[in-house]
C-alpha cells in the first residue's frame, strides 16, 4: 500500500512537469495550427542553458529559470518571425512546418552535439539527493520544486488567458483568427507571442526537467511525443484538461515500470500515442483537438 | 411517373442537435425536385446522406430497391447517386480532363476509354477549351461547371446539386439553369437541387419541398409552395406571412433581380461539420 | 506497330534505358575503385527506398517518420532467411519484404486514417516503438550485438548488378504508378481526400495498396542492405536516423517526383562521404539547413529549382512547370492555389 502511495505520488509531481511540457505545444497547435515539432529541440536547448549556467557560472538551476524563459520566448519569437510565418496557414501548410520545424530540429540537435559533444550530462547541485518528507514518503527536493514551478506557472498562465486582454485575445485568435483581425487584433503579433510562450514553456519544461534527469542533445524527442499525447487527450486551451491528461499519462507510466520490463517502458509513451491518435483523437473530454 | 429515389423518415443528430428530423422524400425518374429552405435548415446534412457522406441517425436511402444509405459514399456512387459540393471541391493538382477523368474512372470503377467518356461530358458542359488548365485558372461558374462534369462522368442516375447557381453573375446563371435543364433532358438523370436563387428554382424545379430547422415543412409545386404561408413565416419571420398574398412577393420576374425570398446569396452555413478534423469521414 | 502503352514517354523511355545501360558497363569501362563502386551500390538502394518512400509521401502525400520499420523488418527477416535457410539472395530478399508489407498494413491502416501532421507524428510513435522491441528481440535481430551475415568472394561486386537492377525496377514502377489511373486516384486522395470518395474513390483500399507496395520495397531495399553491408544491427536499421534519411533525401531532391528521390539520394551519399572525412557529425545539422531552405524557398527541392531554371531559358512552359509543381507537391503549390481560389 506503502508502495502505491508512493507511485502515484510519484506520477503526480511527474505530471506537473508534463504539463508544462505540453502545454507550450498546445498553445501554439491551438492558436496557429502549428505543430511545434522543434519542440523538442527547444526542452533540450532549455536543458542545456541551464546545465551551462550551472557549470560555468555556478548558478543553481532554478534561478536560473528567468534567464532559459526569456531566451527561449526570444528565440520562439524569432523562429515564428524568421521561419514560420512565411508559410501558408491552415492544413495547406501542415504538411510544410512540420518539415520546416523537423529541420530546425536538427540543426538544433546537431549544435548541441557540437558544442557539449553527445554525452550524458546531469546538473546536480548540493541538495539533489536531499528529500523532504511528507505523507510519510521520502520525496527528492527536486521533484517537489519541479511540481511547485510547474503548478505556479499553469496558474499563471491561466491567469494571463482568462483576465488579461492580450490572453484574451489569444483565445480569441485561436477561435477565429479572421474575425479578429476584423475587430483590430494584430494577428501576426498575436501569433508571435503565442509562439515566444510556447517556446518558453518548452524552455522552462527543459531545465526542470535537466533537474531531474540526465540529458543529451537528443534529449526531447521522447517528450515531444508525450507532450503531444497530453494535448490530445486533454484538450487545447484547457488547463484542466491538460493537467488531467498529464495525470493520467504520467500514472500510465509510472505503473507500467512495474509490469513491464525496463526496455518496454519507452515504448509505453509512443504506444499510448498511436492508440490515442487513432481511437480516440476527439480527446478525453469530446472536444474536437485535432480540427 | 416511377419513383427512382425515396428518403424514408431521414434524421441526422449530432450531439444534441437535430440536424434533419425525420424528413420523407420522393425522387420520380426524369424529375428535377428542388429543396428550399433558409440557413441551417438541414439541406446539405440531407444531402450527405443521401450521397453517402454521413450515415443517418435513423431513416434510410432508397434507390429503385437498393438501400443505399449507412454506405460509404462510394457505394452510393457506384449505385449511381453522386453529389456536387456546396463550395466547390475541385482537385487543384490536377488539369480539369484530369478532374473529370477521375470521376469517370472511379464512378463505375471503369478505366476503359474514361478520357473519351470525359472529353464528351467535358464538352457538354462546355468546358473542352478548359481541359489542359488547372482548377485555380477558372472562373468560379468555370469551376461549377467542373464540379458538375466530374459529378455527370460517374454516369449517375441521380445527380444531387448543391447549390451550383448561387455566387455566379446572371449571365452565368442563366447558362447554368439551361444546362441542368438539357442534364435532364439529353441525359435522362433525376436530379434534386438545392439552391437560393429563387427564380432558378421556380423555373427548373417540377415539384418543390421546403425544409426549416431540420423538418420538412412544405411540399408541392413551386407557385404553390412559395405562397404558403408557413414558408413565408420560415424565411421571413411571422409577420411577413400575414403579406404573403401580396403580389411581387412570391413571383420572379427575372433571375437578375433580387426580389425572391431569401434570393441574395447569403453566406452559406454549415450545420454540417466540415472535415478539418484529422479523421476523414470514411463511415465504413 | 505499337509496342508501348500510349502512357510511356518513347524519350523518357530510350533516357531511361540507356541509363542503365551506361551504369552497368561503368565499372568495367571506367576502372571504377572499389570503393567507388561500393558507394554507387550504396546510392542505388537509396534511391530505391527513397522513391518508394515518395508512393506515400509525395504520391499519396502522407509524409512517414517512420519508413525504418520496414526496412529493418526487411533486412533482419532477410537476413534470419540466409542464415537459416541459405535461399539466394532474391528469394530472401522477398521474403523480408513481404513480411515488411505486411507490417506496414498492419500498423498503417488504422493510422492512415489521419491526415496530414497527425499520420506524421504517430509514424514518429511506430517508428520508435517498433526500434525498442525490435532492439530487444534478440531471437529475430540479435539485440545491441546484431546480425552478421558470411561474405564470400565478389559479393560486393555482384551486388552492384543486383542493386542496379533493384534501381530500375523501382523507378519502372514509380513511372508506372504515376501514370497509371492509379496513381491519378492517389493524386485525388492527396489533393482533397472526401471529395475523392465522393466520386467513388475508396480512399483505404488505394492507401492500403500504397502502404503495401511501399513497406515492401523498402523491406527489399533493407534485405539488399543487410546483404551490403553483412553486419546489421537494430539501433541502425531501425534508427529514427535511418527514418529521416528517406524524408530528407526525397524533400531535398524533391518530392513527388522521380528525379527528386533520386539526386536527394545521390547528395546524400556524396555529403555523407565527404563529410565523414571531416566533420562527420556534421550532416544531420546540414541536412537540417537545407529541408529549412528547401521548404521556405523551393518546396519541390532540387527539381523545383531544375523547373524553374528550364522555365527561364524558356524550355519549360509557366502552364507544364505550374502542372507538374501541382502535382508534386505536398501541401505546397496545389493548396497555395486553393487558398488563392477560395476553397477550402
Amino acid at each position: 500500500m506503502a508502495r502505491f502511495t508512493e507511485l502515484v505520488v510519484a506520477a503526480i509531481l511527474l505530471a506537473g512537469l508534463y504539463a508544462t511540457m505540453a502545454y507550450g505545444l498546445g498553445l501554439i497547435y491551438g492558436v496557429l495550427r502549428v505543430v511545434n515539432l522543434a519542440h523538442g529541440g527547444i526542452i533540450m536547448v532549455g536543458a542545456y542553458v541551464g546545465w551551462v549556467l550551472h557549470q560555468r557560472l555556478g548558478v543553481d538551476p532554478y534561478l536560473s529559470i528567468p534567464v532559459v524563459v526569456a531566451l527561449s520566448f526570444v528565440f520562439g519569437i524569432a523562429m515564428y518571425r524568421g521561419l514560420v510565418r512565411h508559410l501558408p496557414r491552415g492544413a495547406a501548410g501542415g504538411v510544410q512546418s512540420l518539415l520546416l520545424l523537423f529541420g530546425v530540429w536538427l540543426v538544433l540537435r546537431n549544435a548541441a552535439y557540437l558544442l557539449f559533444t553527445g554525452n550524458d550530462q546531469t546538473i546536480r547541485t548540493e541538495y539533489s539527493t536531499r528529500s523532504i518528507g511528507a505523507f510519510g514518503l521520502a520525496l527528492s527536493v527536486n521533484r517537489v520544486a519541479v511540481f511547485g514551478i510547474a503548478i505556479v506557472t499553469l496558474v499563471v498562465l491561466h491567469l494571463f488567458l482568462t483576465r488579461t486582454f492580450t490572453g484574451k485575445a489569444i483565445r480569441a485568435v485561436a477561435q477565429n483568427a479572421d474575425s479578429c483581425t476584423l475587430v483590430g487584433v494584430d494577428v501576426e503579433r498575436i501569433y508571435s507571442l503565442t509562439f515566444g510562450i510556447g517556446t518558453a514553456l518548452a524552455g522552462l519544461a527543459g531545465v526542470l526537467g535537466a533537474t531531474l534527469f540526465s540529458f543529451n542533445p537528443s534529449y526531447g524527442s521522447g517528450d515531444l511525443l508525450k507532450a503531444f499525447v497530453i494535448v490530445v487527450l486533454g484538450g487545447l486551451g484547457s488547463v484542466m484538461g491538460t493537467a488531467v491528461a498529464s495525470l493520467i499519462l504520467a500514472l500510465v507510466e509510472v505503473f507500467a515500470i512495474l509490469a513491464l520490463p525496463a526496455y518496454l517502458t519507452g515504448a509505453v509513451g509512443f504506444v499510448i500515442l498511436v492508440l490515442v491518435l487513432v481511437f480516440r483523437p476527439g480527446g478525453l473530454f469530446g472536444q474536437r483537438v485535432l480540427g | 411517373m416511377s419513383v427512382i429515389l425515396r428518403a424514408e423518415k431521414l434524421s441526422k443528430r449530432f450531439g444534441g442537435l437535430k440536424a434533419v428530423d425525420s424528413v420523407d422524400l420522393e425522387l420520380n425518374k426524369g424529375e428535377i425536385l428542388g429543396v428550399i429552405g433558409p440557413n441551417g435548415a438541414g439541406k446539405t446534412t440531407l444531402f450527405s446522406m443521401i450521397a453517402g457522406s454521413i450515415p443517418p441517425t435513423s431513416g434510410r436511402v432508397v434507390l429503385e430497391d437498393r438501400v443505399i444509405s449507412g454506405g460509404s459514399p462510394r457505394k452510393a456512387v457506384h449505385a449511381g447517386v453522386v453529389r456536387t459540393h456546396q463550395i466547390v471541391r475541385p482537385f487543384q493538382n490536377l488539369t480539369v480532363l484530369e478532374n473529370v477523368m477521375v470521376g469517370a474512372i472511379y464512378g463505375k470503377g471503369r478505366p476503359m476509354r474514361a478520357r473519351e467518356r470525359a472529353l464528351e461530358v467535358m464538352d457538354f458542359c462546355q468546358l473542352r477549351e478548359r481541359a489542359s488548365q488547372l482548377p485555380g485558372g477558372l472562373t468560379l461558374a468555370g469551376r461549377k461547371r467542373l464540379e458538375l462534369a466530374r459529378a455527370l462522368a460517374t454516369e449517375p442516375r441521380v445527380l444531387l446539386l448543391d447549390e451550383v447557381i448561387a455566387g455566379v453573375n446572371p449571365a452565368e446563371a442563366l447558362q447554368m439553369a439551361d444546362l441542368i435543364r438539357s442534364v435532364r433532358e439529353k441525359r435522362g438523370l433525376s436530379i434534386i437541387l438545392i439552391e437560393h436563387v429563387m427564380p432558378a428554382v421556380m423555373r427548373l424545379s417540377d415539384r418543390v419541398i421546403v425544409l426549416d430547422a431540420g423538418k420538412k415543412i412544405a411540399e408541392g409545386m413551386p407557385k404553390q409552395v412559395v405562397k404558403d404561408p408557413r414558408v413565408v413565416a420560415a424565411y421571413l419571420g411571422e409577420s411577413a406571412s400575414a403579406h404573403a398574398a401580396e403580389p411581387g412577393i412570391a413571383t420572379a420576374p427575372t433571375p437578375a433581380s433580387g426580389s425572391g425570398p431569401a434570393s441574395h446569396p447569403t453566406p452559406p452555413s454549415n450545420p454540417t461539420p466540415t472535415s478539418t478534423g484529422p479523421i476523414r469521414k470514411d463511415p465504413k | 506497330m505499337k509496342l508501348l502503352p500510349h502512357w510511356v514517354s518513347r524519350p523518357l523511355l530510350i533516357a531511361f534505358v540507356v541509363a542503365l545501360a551506361v551504369l552497368a558497363v561503368v565499372p568495367g569501362v571506367l576502372g571504377l575503385s572499389v570503393y567507388s563502386r561500393n558507394q554507387v551500390t550504396e546510392t542505388f538502394v537509396f534511391v530505391a527506398a527513397a522513391l518508394a518512400w515518395n508512393w506515400m509521401g509525395g504520391y499519396l502525400g502522407q509524409v512517414s517518420f517512420g519508413h525504418s520499420a520496414m526496412f529493418g523488418v526487411g533486412g533482419f527477416v532477410s537476413a534470419q532467411l540466409l542464415l537459416a535457410l541459405h535461399l539466394p539472395f532474391p528469394l530472401a530478399w522477398i521474403g523480408g519484404g513481404l513480411l515488411a508489407a505486411a507490417y506496414a498494413l498492419v500498423w498503417g491502416h488504422p493510422t492512415l486514417r489521419l491526415r496530414g501532421p497527425y499520420f506524421s507524428i504517430a509514424t514518429i510513435g511506430v517508428g520508435e516503438a517498433t526500434r525498442l522491441v525490435m532492439t530487444y528481440w534478440e531471437d529475430l535481430t540479435g539485440g545491441s550485438s546484431g546480425l552478421s551475415l558470411p561474405i564470400t568472394a565478389g559479393l560486393k561486386s555482384e551486388l552492384y548488378y543486383w542493386g542496379l537492377a533493384l534501381m530500375g525496377l523501382v523507378v519502372a514502377a514509380s513511372y508506372t504508378l504515376r501514370k497509371s489511373t492509379f496513381g491519378l486516384g492517389l493524386l485525388a486522395i492527396k489533393s482533397d481526400v472526401d471529395a475523392a470518395a465522393d466520386v467513388g474513390i475508396s480512399p483505404t483500399l488505394m492507401q492500403d495498396i500504397v502502404l503495401l507496395l511501399s513497406g515492401f520495397t523498402v523491406g527489399v531495399c533493407g534485405a539488399f542492405y543487410a546483404s551490403y553491408q553483412s553486419f546489421i544491427e537494430p539501433g541502425d536499421m531501425f534508427g529514427f536516423d535511418r527514418s529521416i534519411s528517406f524524408v530528407l533525401m526525397t524533400v531535398i531532391g524533391g518530392v513527388g517526383t522521380i528525379l527528386g528521390p533520386a539526386l536527394g539520394a545521390v547528395i546524400f551519399v556524396m555529403l555523407r562521404q565527404y563529410l565523414i572525412a571531416s566533420y562527420p557529425q556534421l550532416y544531420l545539422g546540414i541536412y537540417g539547413l537545407l529541408l529549412i531552405v528547401v521548404i521556405l524557398f523551393e518546396p519541390l527541392g532540387i527539381v523545383g529549382l531544375f523547373f524553374r531554371l528550364a522555365r527561364r531559358f524558356g524550355l519549360l512552359k509557366p502552364e507544364v512547370e505550374a502542372k507538374m509543381e501541382a502535382k508534386a507537391a505536398v501541401g505546397g503549390a496545389a493548396a497555395d492555389a486553393g487558398a488563392r481560389t477560395g476553397s477550402p
